[in-house]
């Protein structure tokens, strides 16, 4: 499996509709693909590149997406953003399955992708043409690796509360890695039950991560997002580059999202995902911050970055 | 509460000792002769006709509203030629914004005769149709009024947002960054439309209670109307009304640009704005305002809001009773039920920040009965 993967970690497909199907599996432009056991020659025989899915090898995810909660997080009613950064952050690389419903499939690729996960995903037979879209779209982006970008160091302790809190913190932005002991080099550290963060803190994690931003505070923060509650932000660098991925988990475009990077960047370029001719907008630099706009974008946003 | 209604300023001052943390940020400097207050720091012209509007049908003399704008135009200015009276802050070169209210449409908004005419005057001292602006934020609310039908072909109508929520209207670069409640999205931002093109604003403004604020009048209109993201500073029964508003309306170019209010209180609503979904909340004060200085028109706002209230036997915009205060929608129902401690005192705090006169003993407040 894992020479499987070994071209790049873009997200593969598991199609499980039959042979049938196969011109419409081309016509998305896929070539590699997993299937049940028994359908693999018939696969091979077609062209394809062809492997029998085993689950059990997988970590199975859920759906990313967005859905209102009123009962919960009841400081706000804001929607709620189900999105797997905090898992992948977590439990590390590892491979994982999406069984995406409709509509759900590009947006499972692009929250993979990002976060530079390998990653099975099952989609609604009618999401084959836009995740085959997506799929090119992540070809066309894909380029050098950078390393995640994070100034938040946390100890987890694998337990559910701390779990909750690691989803709050990516859904707020707060850029973070696990860590198994303090990191001096990181602009602050998070361990439940130290003095700085009582562990009947977590209990409300939403509160808890309002916490951990005021602690680091909001001009330390590496990526601020403004305009959407919906988008949320992964940052990958080194000392000269930076790439900024944006995930739209909330179903429909968002217009004229802002965002502010830390560090001085004196170029930025944009790829947006079924934007034809994408550009920045509103580029500026100042205070130590790069800021500029996306005009428009549906699931997916990179921009790169130079100084 | 007695208290409270007997000095609501005192009240106002001693409440609001921690304020939020505000960051403006504009590349415009402030105007060393600004539009609020401008020229005419605490005058107001009122003017009420019985005839403006009939409260069964809610039809609009236009005539009539042609009279109350001229006679009020002149007694501000102090002009005999009504001409002369918008000459002085318009010229044929401007772009001029007209700021009109529609979150109460389409059952209570700047009434498009009252804008009409305002439009016409303006051609009358040069300004063409392709240079006027009608502007609000939501796109759904402006939609419903059709003030299209009531303008010459060539003036504008603008909104911030066509889809909700969307930034895209609102300019990158100036904006108050604060944090209120712990949000992920600190900023609230101009519209773009104020920066460029418009030289001058027009804040046309309804009789409305508020909420949140107390009053709904020119300092909420033009504040809460032309910046992003600032439902954000209700939670709860909490709001930073006190003074957000004020804030606001203070950042350039905002403040420089906005020269004329022209209060519109041919309807009014005393309970549940700034919406009107309860008919019976509407009222019809047949009244309109002219000045330059926000505070001042919205001084007497307060009073006309309060009385009416009063007259209702609803509690009083002052009222800070968490008795009263009560989440769910029996504020549209209930006139002393209310989903926030209203705070009315953002009129004096907007004071404080020399956007105009605060003090009725030191206002000159002229009546005009037609």
């Amino acid at each position: 499996m894992l020479a499987f993967f070994a071209a790049a970690l873009l997200p593969a497909l598991y199609w499980d509709q039959g042979l049938s199907t196969a011109n419409a599996v081309k016509q998305a432009g896929v070539e590699r693909l997993f299937v049940p056991a028994d359908q693999v020659p018939a696969w091979k025989s077609q062209g394809f590149e062809a492997q029998a899915f085993d689950g059990a090898k997988f970590v199975k995810l859920p759906a990313p997406g967005v859905e209102y909660k009123m009962d919960v997080a009841a400081a706000t009613s804001l929607p709620w953003v189900d999105a797997n950064g905090w898992r992948f952050a977590r439990n590390g690389n590892r491979a994982y399955y999406y069984d995406a419903p409709w509509r759900k499939a590009a947006l499972a690729a692009a929250e993979a992708y990002a976060n530079g996960v390998t990653a099975v995903i099952h989609p609604d037979a009618r999401d084959l043409a836009r995740f085959g879209t997506m799929l090119a779209f992540l070809k066309s982006i894909d380029g050098t690796d950078l390393p995640a970008m994070a100034n938040i160091g946390i100890l987890d302790d694998g337990s559910e509360e701390t779990g909750e809190v690691l989803n709050l913190m990516a859904r707020r932005n707060l850029l973070f890695r696990v860590v198994p002991a303090p990191d001096p080099s990181l602009d602050l550290n998070v361990q439940i039950g130290s003095p700085d963060f009582p562990k009947e803190e977590a209990a409300d994690p939403f509160a808890f991560a309002t916490l951990v931003r005021r602690k680091l505070t909001d001009e330390k923060r590496l990526l601020r997002l403004y305009g959407s509650d919906v988008v949320l932000g992964r940052l990958n660098g080194d000392a000269a580059h930076a790439r900024v991925h944006l995930i739209n988990y909330g179903g429909g475009k968002v217009d004229g999202l802002r965002v502010r990077v830390r560090g001085e960047y004196a170029h930025g370029t944009l790829a947006a995902f079924g934007v034809q001719n994408a550009a920045l907008a509103d580029y500026a630099v100042s205070d130590g911050g790069t800021e500029f706009t996306i005009p428009t974008m549906d699931v997916y946003a990179v921009v790169d970055l130079r100084k | 509460m007695q208290a409270a209604a007997s000095a609501p300023a005192a009240l106002a001052t001693t409440l609001h000792e921690d304020l939020p943390k505000y960051r403006v940020v504009s590349r415009f400097q402030p105007s060393a002769h600004p539009g609020m207050p401008g020229p005419y720091p605490g005058k107001v012209a009122r003017v009420h006709a019985a005839k403006c509007i009939d409260e069964q049908s809610e039809k609009v003399d236009a005539a009539v509203v042609r009279e109350m704008m001229a006679q009020g135009m002149r007694a501000l200015t102090g002009d005999k030629d009504v001409r002369d009276s918008w000459a002085r802050f318009f010229t044929p070169s401007d772009v001029v914004g007209i700021k009109v209210n529609c979150s109460g449409a389409p059952r209570i908004m700047s009434t498009p005769e009252v804008v009409a005419e305002i439009v016409r005057n303006l051609g009358a001292v040069g300004v063409k149709p392709e240079k006027v602006w009608i502007y609000e934020r939501f796109g759904n609310q402006v939609n419903t009024v059709h003030y299209d039908r009531f303008v010459p072909a060539g003036v504008n109508i603008w909104t911030a947002e066509q889809s909700r929520g969307s930034i895209a209207g609102y300019d990158p670069g100036i904006y108050v960054d604060v944090n209120f409640f712990g949000e992920e999205d600190t900023r609230s931002n101009l519209a773009r439309l104020v920066v460029d093109p418009l030289t001058k604003i027009i804040n046309v403004p309804n009789m409305k209670d508020h909420g949140a604020a107390g009053v709904t009048g020119c300092l909420k209109n033009i504040a809460y109307g032309s910046f992003s993201n600032v439902a954000r500073s209700h939670s709860g029964f909490k709001t930073n009304t006190y003074s957000f508003i004020g804030t606001l309306a203070a950042v350039e170019p905002l403040r420089s640009r906005t020269v004329l209010q022209i209060m519109d209180g041919l309807r009014g609503v005393w309970h549940g704005g700034p919406f009107s979904y309860n008919r019976k909340f509407r009222f019809y004060p047949k009244e309109m305002m002219f000045g330059t200085d926000p505070v001042s028109v919205d001084r007497l706002l307060l009073d006309v809001i309060d009385s009416k209230r009063a007259a209702e036997h609803a509690s009083s915009v002052w009222d800070r009773s968490m008795a009263n205060v009560k989440s769910g929608w029996n504020y549209d129902d209930n006139p002393s039920i209310n989903r926030f401690i209203r705070e009315p005192g953002h009129i004096e705090y907007a004071s404080k920040l020399a956007l105009g006169v605060y003090d009725i003993g030191k206002m000159q407040v002229r009546k005009i009965e037609l």
